[in-house]
């Protein structure tokens, strides 16, 4: 029965490894991508290196507050990117990604009485699914931030359209809509619609959220 | 003589510009629908020793490829590429016309559509 399991798994696993990859959170093969996202309560740094068509190794760096500044982290992480699937169609794409890290969690909760501070070991493995045309844009995303008796689990979900088409070499407009929820610091969903502009050589986001925070978001591969 | 020295002058000319004619591959591509997620093919494709000139249009799911004078590249070698970028080539052909030309029957395709 595990060997009839097997042979069915074995082959859709090839298949699933067998995409390359480049788009979503790693450059095309042999090139390095910086992404930052950043707003008062979350603050995230990371760069990484395409070693396959389909992989990408990296460092990041995250500080993370909840919103009644009760808690506050910092996270050193080494970082694994993998496109597990991708579908391309004449006129959109699709791709299912793995992201995952490991790494140093400094913290300090401000208790009644006391602080605490503590240094952990944390992972942080996740999946995003994204779909895109050249109008519509739609992203969905779940990461685990998990530590001894630390539960930060990110959820988030995007969704946008383009203005208008653009050539290749212009910059293109965007509007999207990001709602997002960051376990153990946030109670509440942070909303935040943001002006898009992206172009063959950058991408940014900047937008304010339903706290009245600023956020901004930047992509750049080399 | 003369005849035969005019002869050679102009078969040479002739054979010349027939071995550097302009040659342009030109793809269809699925996929590519993101300037920021595309550039990966027109970087691979411009560090190649044979590209002068690449085009690539989102929207006409093209990518162009000009080679330099006197030089080949297989379409094969190109699919490789744009599918390691994380693209899918439906249709590969070579033509006789360079990018700029490419790119200007595109444009204007596109404007007469408008």
């Amino acid at each position: 029965m595990f060997y009839q399991h097997l042979k069915v798994a074995l082959p859709l696993l090839a298949m699933l490894l067998s995409q390359p990859a480049t788009a979503g959170p790693m450059g095309f093969d042999e090139s390095f991508m910086a992404m930052g996202d950043f707003n008062n309560n979350w603050r995230e740094s990371f760069i990484n290196y395409a070693i396959t068509p389909r992989d990408a190794l990296g460092v990041s760096a995250t500080y993370m507050r909840a919103d009644d500044k009760s808690k506050s982290r910092t996270l050193e992480e080494v970082t694994y990117t993998r496109l597990l699937k991708r579908w391309n169609a004449p006129h959109a794409q699709a791709n299912l990604w793995f992201q995952g890290g490991i790494g140093a969690l400094q913290g300090e909760d401000k208790l009644v009485g006391e602080n605490r501070d503590f240094d952990k070991v944390m992972i942080t493995p996740g999946v995003q699914f994204d779909y895109e045309t050249t109008r519509i844009y739609f992203q969905a995303a779940h990461r685990l931030y998990r530590a001894t008796d630390i539960n930060h689990d990110y959820t988030s979900l995007r969704a946008g359209f383009s203005f208008y088409e653009s050539d290749y070499d212009k910059t293109q407009p965007w509007l999207i809509l990001e709602a997002r929820n960051m376990n153990g610091l946030s109670e509440k969903i942070e909303i935040t619609p943001m002006l898009r502009l992206i172009n063959k050589n950058f991408f940014v986001e900047a937008g304010v959220n339903n706290s009245r925070e600023p956020r901004f978001n930047f992509m750049y591969i080399f | 003589m003369k005849k035969l020295l005019l002869t050679t002058i102009v078969a040479a000319t002739l054979f010349s510009q027939a071995a550097f004619a302009t040659q342009t591959i030109k793809a269809n591509v699925n996929g590519m629908v993101c300037a920021f997620c595309a550039q990966g093919i027109e970087k691979k494709m411009r560090a190649l020793t044979q590209t002068k000139d690449v085009y690539v249009n989102l929207k006409q799911r093209i990518v162009a490829v000009e080679l330099k004078d006197g030089q080949t590249l297989s379409n094969d070698k190109v699919k490789a590429i744009i599918k390691d970028a994380g693209y899918d080539v439906t249709s590969i052909e070579v033509s006789e016309h360079p990018v700029a030309h490419i790119k200007a029957e595109l444009e204007s395709k596109a404007e007469a559509k408008k």
